[in-house]
């Protein structure tokens, strides 16, 4: 192994096998036959190189294998061909709290948790203070853990796991842990360990943070290595390769006709909110935002059951980021969003029931719908004169 | 060797764990560890009131020789049990994190053999009523437990290894277990067989039987341990120890899928 290599992959490959039916006692091993084994390779003939210090972000879609490549790495699972070696104490954060005993308190689970990861009890005291500091939990720490919040019991975990000072340190979608605020102080956690010496391999589908985060994207596509390189490109690339896929997936669906087949979206209406109270005289504004992965989408828009028309398409750059993973190749970021505006004098005062209705256009099947309730207030709007 | 630089490693592991074995076993009761010993104690008053009965040669301070048998086999059924089941229960952990999963098994191993030390007292205060002499011997019973310890990791390695795979092996070693309870002069004494008889050269060439034959030689007739017999126990436990590492060794690369 290359001494500037923190992990060395060569030739991998793993296989899963599924059996139709488990076989785990003794009598069914000797009297049912071995012929309803499915062998499943997750992983085909992988080679990788990641050197000390490098923070590389695995991206590919749910099922490409990511996950899997990163147990590998974590000793859970072992290759079928191949090797998968480290070099340096690895911590991986693919479930945290491991070893989370509920009718401990939490400053005893550090002890415990820590001690999974493989510290002794001199270096988890020396560290204790900064977990606890770090989990911003306060007296709670001296409470039994099985009457924290779930939210607090993942900022322990977390805040255990990441000073925890692993040379190779392995994360798993784990950016997705409590408020906004501990997230942010994760990410800057994070960024702080980039810039030390530590090697970090992160799976994660938010792709923008990847961006900013990482040195290096490795793509995984099928269970191969497709793309290797800096993050952006990578990303991009990835993007692209998605939104083929979609299309494909689509297009099959349809050639196949497979009558049953919804197509995956929703629908939002940002203003007015449910049961708001509005003035009469003003025009009622709807403004609101759709995604979807069908070709070809239209919103409608009842007002009281009665249909409205000539619903304006506008730019969305904010849902678009949100969504374009997962709806990639189907949208445009300048029709993401629609907006309407209602005359004043077409409203009488009064409880008004709004529905927005999301349908694919071939098959004018319904994808998604919201209803809310707005009452105006005040007299009749007029409709000035000589309009 | 690297199994050994891993278990230095991970020691605070270990000992955590050693620790939650002891405390949880019986958490919650009222009288707690206590049980670890009233257990037993309750076990051989039951064959002290039967077996008299039973056998017509009633033995001299047999009470004792029940005692000093019987614990050093509760150890090793509960490090076995233990032992067997001990990958299964922790699957959740074994999915997630690594760790050398060995540590499981000689975690244990070790809280049982804590367990017994603590139960070595109360042993003797049976022995030191019936106004059995205690002798210096009495300073070779922590290797005897060794010895055992080390039997009951050999084992340990391989059952609950390959239970992961098999189900029916928690079944066969309770069965296996049992035949050896009754395959051991622990409620009965050898000397009952008429000495050509088949039963007589199985019982007497049970390593469960030179095992017994040693605590029962320092803690109630006052001599050495028959250095011959505790040799072979080591001889055996080291075999086993070596195979079950290679059976280990191969079998929990699987363990994350199997479970």
């Amino acid at each position: 192994m290359d001494p500037n290599n923190a992990i060395e992959i060569r030739n991998m490959s793993k296989t899963f096998k599924t059996y139709k039916d488990k076989q785990k006692t003794l009598k069914e091993r000797l009297t049912r036959r071995r012929g309803e084994v499915q062998e499943n390779t997750v992983l085909k003939n992988i080679n990788l190189d990641i050197k000390k210090g490098e923070t590389v972000a695995l991206i590919g879609t749910n099922g490409s294998g990511k996950s899997t490549l990163l147990k590998l790495m974590t000793r859970i699972l072992y290759p079928n061909q191949g090797t998968v070696e480290t070099n340096g104490k690895v911590t991986s954060l693919l479930e945290l709290g491991a070893g989370f005993h509920p009718d401990f308190t939490g400053r005893e689970n550090i002890y415990f948790n820590a001690a999974v990861f493989g510290l002794t009890r001199e270096e988890i005291d020396k560290r204790v203070d900064d977990i606890i500091e770090f989990s911003e939990l306060g007296s709670f720490i001296d409470e039994p853990v099985r009457t924290y919040s779930s939210g607090m019991y993942m900022r322990l975990a977390f805040s255990v796991a990441i000073n925890v000072d692993a040379e190779i340190l392995l994360i798993d979608e784990i950016l997705a842990v409590g408020d906004q605020h501990f997230q942010n102080k994760c990410f800057d956690k994070l960024e702080q360990l980039r810039d030390s010496d530590k090697t970090i391999v992160i799976v994660s589908h938010t792709l923008g943070m990847m961006k900013i985060l990482c040195t290096r994207a490795v793509w995984i596509y099928k269970g191969t290595l497709r793309l290797d390189g800096d993050p952006t490109y990578v990303i991009s690339k990835y993007l692209e390769q998605s939104a083929i896929d979609n299309k494909e997936e689509v297009k099959k669906a349809k050639e196949e006709k497979i009558e049953d087949l919804t197509p995956r979206g929703c629908i939002f209406l940002d203003q007015p909110s449910n049961f708001e109270v509005l003035d009469s005289q003003i025009n009622l504004h709807l403004i609101g935002w759709a995604v979807s992965n069908s070709l070809d989408e239209q919103i409608e828009i009842l007002i009281d059951d009665q249909p409205l028309d000539d619903i304006a398409r506008s730019v969305r750059t904010d849902v678009y980021d949100a969504y374009s993973e997962d709806y990639a190749g189907f949208l445009d970021e300048n029709k993401i969003g629609f907006e309407k505006i209602v005359a004043a004098w077409d409203l009488t005062p009064g409880t008004h029931r709004i529905e927005v209705i999301l349908r694919d256009g071939v098959t004018r099947r319904q994808i998604d719908h919201k209803t809310i309730r707005v009452r105006l207030e005040g007299e009749q709007a007029i409709q000035p004169k000589g309009d | 060797m690297q199994t050994l630089r891993e278990f230095y490693e991970y020691r605070e592991l270990l000992k955590t764990n050693v620790r939650k074995d002891i405390r949880g076993r019986y958490k919650g009761s009222i009288l707690g560890m206590l049980w670890s010993f009233i257990n037993p104690l309750l076990q051989v008053f039951v064959y002290y009131l039967v077996f008299p009965y039973l056998m017509r040669g009633s033995m001299e301070n047999f009470l004792v020789f029940l005692i000093t048998a019987f614990f050093p086999w509760n150890f090793f059924l509960a490090s076995i049990n233990g032992a067997t089941g001990c990958i299964k229960a922790n699957a959740g952990i074994i999915k997630k994190v690594y760790f050398p999963r060995k540590i499981l098994i000689l975690s244990q191993v070790i809280s049982n053999l804590i367990n017994f030390f603590f139960a070595v007292p109360i042993i003797l205060i049976f022995v030191v009523i019936f106004q059995i002499p205690l002798t210096w011997n009495l300073i070779f019973l922590p290797l005897i437990a060794v010895v055992e310890a080390l039997l009951c990791y050999g084992c340990g390695l391989i059952l609950s290894a390959v239970n992961v795979y098999v189900q029916d092996v928690e079944n066969l070693v309770q069965f296996f277990l049992n035949l050896l309870f009754y395959g051991t002069p622990i409620i009965y004494s050898l000397d009952m067989f008429p000495s050509g008889s088949m039963l007589y050269f199985l019982v007497s060439h049970n390593p469960m039987t030179l095992l017994m034959n040693c605590y029962r030689n320092v803690m109630m007739y006052g001599t050495m341990p028959d250095w011959g017999a505790l040799g072979i126990l080591l001889v055996i436990s080291a075999v086993l120890i070596m195979f079950g590492n290679w059976v280990f060794n191969k079998l929990q690369k699987g363990f994350a899928e199997e479970l």
